[in-house]
């Protein structure tokens, strides 16, 4: 056999979301990582070694491999080495020296990466709904002319913006308004002249607290992007919890506590019982004296005294995460911290990359705090983009796939508060400029980067939260929701299209040199 | 035994490159884990270990791709196009205009392997496949993601085919030449090529129109063991164990491989003379397992009067299109892109 030479260009990655290994110096296959797979090709060697021993074990203990299959947990399955190590010590098979002598001679050519992988945004499609023909090419027609308004916007010609909103609004009485791509169509119209005819100053779909909290409850009821956040993060606090008696919580984000309940009666059923809890809720300061976060924080404790769980609850009014001190938090030396932020860092990010965010002394002062786990669910998506026709195409398609998901849900009213709350975020991505946009969504590759490199290292997911989070959309009607596992991280989409992600995280040790990327694989070669 | 066992994995080292033996090995190992012996299959690991990328409307190696959910089904297919030089056009999709009004844009609509029960249209390795299949060959792809077993067992898998054709025929936005006509191929490997199969009979049946199969080592067989199956049980990568556990699990309930959905030519198939198949390309790994059924599965169309043409690739084993680092796979491409050029 001789060497083989393809004329195809090496490594190609086909939207493959796995940014590059270690240094140029060691470069991964491109090949498998174009299957999905992250092989150094120094190492190609020990993983086939490696590989072969696991199915010799196999093939001589096949009740093992049921074991393998229905108790033993997997992680990361990307990282071929660890997850066929993992593997092998769940099997006991102690390491073995590399034997050269066991390969056979064998050219083949390493197609090496060189340099970062480049992460494709993802954009899927949606196909305009099929209604009749007529409808369809309306629907085409209105795509047309909205992203041609779009450009106007991005171009900053206001006056051939304004008359393009005013032919869609006309356009959008030949479609129907009530699915499919009228009804987004309507919103990103909406949002568009709120852009165009509304002053300078940032248009303000200002609402009360309450009423965020109350469009915030029926997001969470029609679909089940927040149930998968709150379980999954659940999840992996209750593992990090494991052993610790006494624990403490810090909720980004508190709105009804939604989370809470859950964890709460996890803990409480916990072999050797539970720990003496501390939750510690931010939220934003409640108009009028009244305190909604310590009301919120009574019924908590109450439903805590129910169930035999030392609680304590402290609420840290602030209208943003980075007017937060540490010092308000009260941390006790002795307790173990859990971070939970559920979409609320992407907050803290600005648009400029050269300067520094109010995110980076949040994630300092995170850091600080020492916590055994930090839980961050973002939305899978990239607007922060610098230029506005790019983050306008990427929220249409980002929010029709939302909505898409959303068409299945029965209940009419629900829905339609359900879709306001969405509709919110989808005007502060396309109206608001400044310090007024909040909702600057980054993918999850972006999010790694961000916490790799302010000291933090991932935390694997496993099959098990994995399988649990996909239980728990069984219990939704509508097929078409899927959990994905991504290097360690969860998402949830609709349709191939994954939506929400989630990631734990952990503080790296203080004295550590922060590297960009930690492989935690324990054998030494 | 485990002596045997070694001599196996030696024997699939010395035909495959070192990348390509971990690939497929690592899949043979994690399929092992997720087959139960009482035929069920443990979905939920299966999910988890499976490696998906999503699509991408900015362009990779000038092909892009973008998912599209048929409503009448809630399939997704898969669709992979070259993208246009114009880089202010990438990310947006309009669907209305044909591929073109003048020149002949095969649309070949893929099938996935997996066995029928392993895999997905947004898989990596067949993402990657794809990617490369429409850039190579000048032509869209559209890819599958059809019901699997043992949850969904025969037909729907071909249903699930032939509601993908319908959807391709339907687009205008798939038409080309100047006659704006979908100019459709079906393609599939292993059981996706079974599907293949099935979905082109049903196909002629109906009146509708097919111009070409792509069968790259079909998943067929049948109830006696074949000389090849013997011959090469477990040397590489395969084993007949695996591929009975699979037939077991896509198959009706207490049926046999003699079933027509597997055994293609067999005691109970029905005759495909007089029928308008249409041209066929086998390919035939020649260390694979179940050649001697793709081989008779040939001999059975030529006796019946189909046009098909034989790829036979000597040293090839399963799975060798995966990676592009093997001269197999440039031949197999070069004779597909042919395939769906020939009659422009």
């Amino acid at each position: 056999m001789g060497p083989y030479n393809s004329s195809v260009s090496a490594g190609s990655s086909s939207g493959s979301s796995s940014s590059c290994s270690g240094k140029p110096a060691d470069p991964i296959d491109g090949l498998l990582a174009g299957a999905g797979y992250r092989v150094r090709s120094s190492e190609l060697r020990q993983v086939a070694q490696r590989l072969a021993r696991l199915e010799n074990v196999m093939v001589n203990a096949p009740t093992e491999v049921s074991h393998l299959a229905n108790d033993a947990v997997h992680y990361n399955p990307s990282d071929l080495a660890s997850w066929v190590d993992s593997l092998l010590s769940e099997l006991h098979q102690p390491e073995i020296a590399p034997d050269p002598s066991t390969f056979s001679d064998l050219n083949y050519i390493a197609h090496t990466q060189a340099g970062p992988v480049l992460v494709n945004p993802m954009v899927s499609h949606r196909e305009l709904s099929a209604g009749t023909e007529i409808e369809e090419d309306s629907g085409i027609r209105l795509v047309h002319v909205l992203m041609t308004c779009a450009e106007s916007v991005h171009r900053g010609e206001l006056s051939l913006a304004a008359s393009l909103i005013e032919e869609l609004q006309g356009l959008l009485t030949s479609v129907d308004g009530e699915r499919g791509i009228g009804k987004v169509a309507g919103y990103f119209i909406d949002a568009l002249s709120r852009r165009v005819f509304a002053p300078p100053s940032p248009p303000s779909l200002a609402v009360s607290a309450f009423e965020n909290t109350v469009l915030y409850h029926h997001f969470y009821e029609a679909c089940p992007y927040l149930k998968f956040a709150h379980f999954t993060a659940n999840q992996a606090i209750l593992e990090a919890f494991d052993g610790h008696d006494c624990v403490h919580v810090i909720d980004f984000n508190l709105m009804h506590g939604l989370q809470w309940p859950a964890l709460i009666q996890a803990l409480a059923l916990r072999p050797g019982g539970p720990p003496l809890l501390r939750l510690t809720g931010i939220g934003p300061p409640s108009p009028d004296g009244h305190d909604s976060l310590r009301e919120i924080g009574l019924r908590l404790a109450e439903l805590a005294r129910s169930v035999n769980v030392r609680f304590a609850f402290r609420g840290v009014a602030a209208s943003r995460l980075d007017d937060v001190k540490p010092w308000m938090l009260q941390v006790n030396p002795k307790e173990v911290i859990a971070v939970n932020s559920i979409m609320q860092l992407h907050k803290l990010l600005g648009s400029d990359p050269s300067r520094g965010s109010p995110i980076d002394p949040v994630l300092e002062w995170i850091r600080n705090l020492n916590p055994k786990i930090v839980m961050v669910v973002e939305q899978e998506a990239n607007h922060n983009q610098p230029e506005f026709l790019d983050r306008f195409t990427e929220a249409l398609h980002y929010y029709s796939t939302m909505f898409d998901s959303l068409e299945a849900y029965s209940a009419p009213l629900e829905k339609s508060l359900a879709e306001i709350h969405i509709q919110r975020e989808i005007c502060n991505v396309v109206c608001c400029e400044g310090l007024a946009r909040v909702e600057r969504h980054e993918p999850l590759d972006k999010w790694r980067d961000r916490l790799g490199g302010a000291g933090f290292t991932s935390l694997h997911l496993g099959s098990n939260a994995f399988k649990q989070a996909s239980m728990l959309l069984t219990l939704f009607s509508a097929e078409g929701y899927c959990v994905e596992e991504n290097e360690g991280c969860l998402t949830l989409g609709w349709h191939s299209r994954p939506l929400i992600a989630a990631s734990a995280w952990q503080a790296m040790p203080v004295l550590q040199h922060p590297l960009p990327l930690i492989n935690h694989r324990q054998n030494v070669i | 035994m485990a002596g045997s066992n070694e001599v196996n994995a030696n024997e699939a080292k010395k035909v495959v490159p070192l990348n390509t033996w971990i690939l497929i090995s690592n899949f043979k190992l994690s399929y092992n884990m997720l087959r139960r012996p009482d035929g069920t299959f443990n979905r939920d690991l299966a999910e988890f270990l499976e490696r998906k990328v999503p699509a991408n409307t900015i362009p990779v190696d000038g092909v892009y791709s973008f998912d599209v959910v048929d409503r009448a089904t809630n399939l997704l297919n898969r669709i992979y196009r070259q993208a246009v030089d114009n880089e202010a056009q990438w990310g947006i999709e309009e669907l209305e205009k044909p591929l073109s009004t003048t020149e002949i844009v095969p649309v070949i609509i893929f099938f996935h392997g997996g066995s029928f029960t392993h895999s997905s249209a947004n898989s990596a390795i067949y993402d990657t496949f794809c990617r490369r299949l429409a850039g190579i060959c000048k032509a869209v792809v559209v890819s599958v993601n059809y019901r699997r077993s043992p949850e969904h067992r025969y037909p729907c898998a071909y249903d699930d085919g032939c509601a993908a054709l319908k959807f391709v025929h339907s687009r205008s936005w798939l038409r080309s030449g100047k006659d704006s006509k979908v100019h459709v191929y079906l393609a599939g490997d292993s059981s996706g090529g079974n599907i293949a199969h099935h979905v082109a009979v049903r196909a002629a049946e109906s009146g509708v129109e097919v111009l070409g199969n792509i069968l790259l080592h079909p998943m067929f067989g049948g109830q006696e063991r074949r000389e090849s199956e013997n011959r090469l049980d477990g040397k590489y990568f395969v084993t007949v164990q695996d591929r009975d556990w699979y037939w077991r699990a896509y198959l009706p309930e207490g049926e046999d491989r003699d079933h027509p959905a597997c055994n293609i030519f067999g005691p109970r198939s029905l005759s495909l003379v007089g029928l308008n198949f249409p041209k066929t390309l086998a390919v035939v790994a020649g260390l694979d397992l179940s050649q001697d059924w793709q081989l008779a599965y040939v001999q059975g169309l030529e006796n019946a009067g189909h046009e098909v043409k034989l790829l036979f690739l000597k040293q090839a084993t399963i799975g060798f299109y995966f990676l592009p680092n093997n001269e197999h796979f440039h031949s197999l491409m070069e004779e597909i892109k042919s395939f769906v050029h020939s009659d422009c």
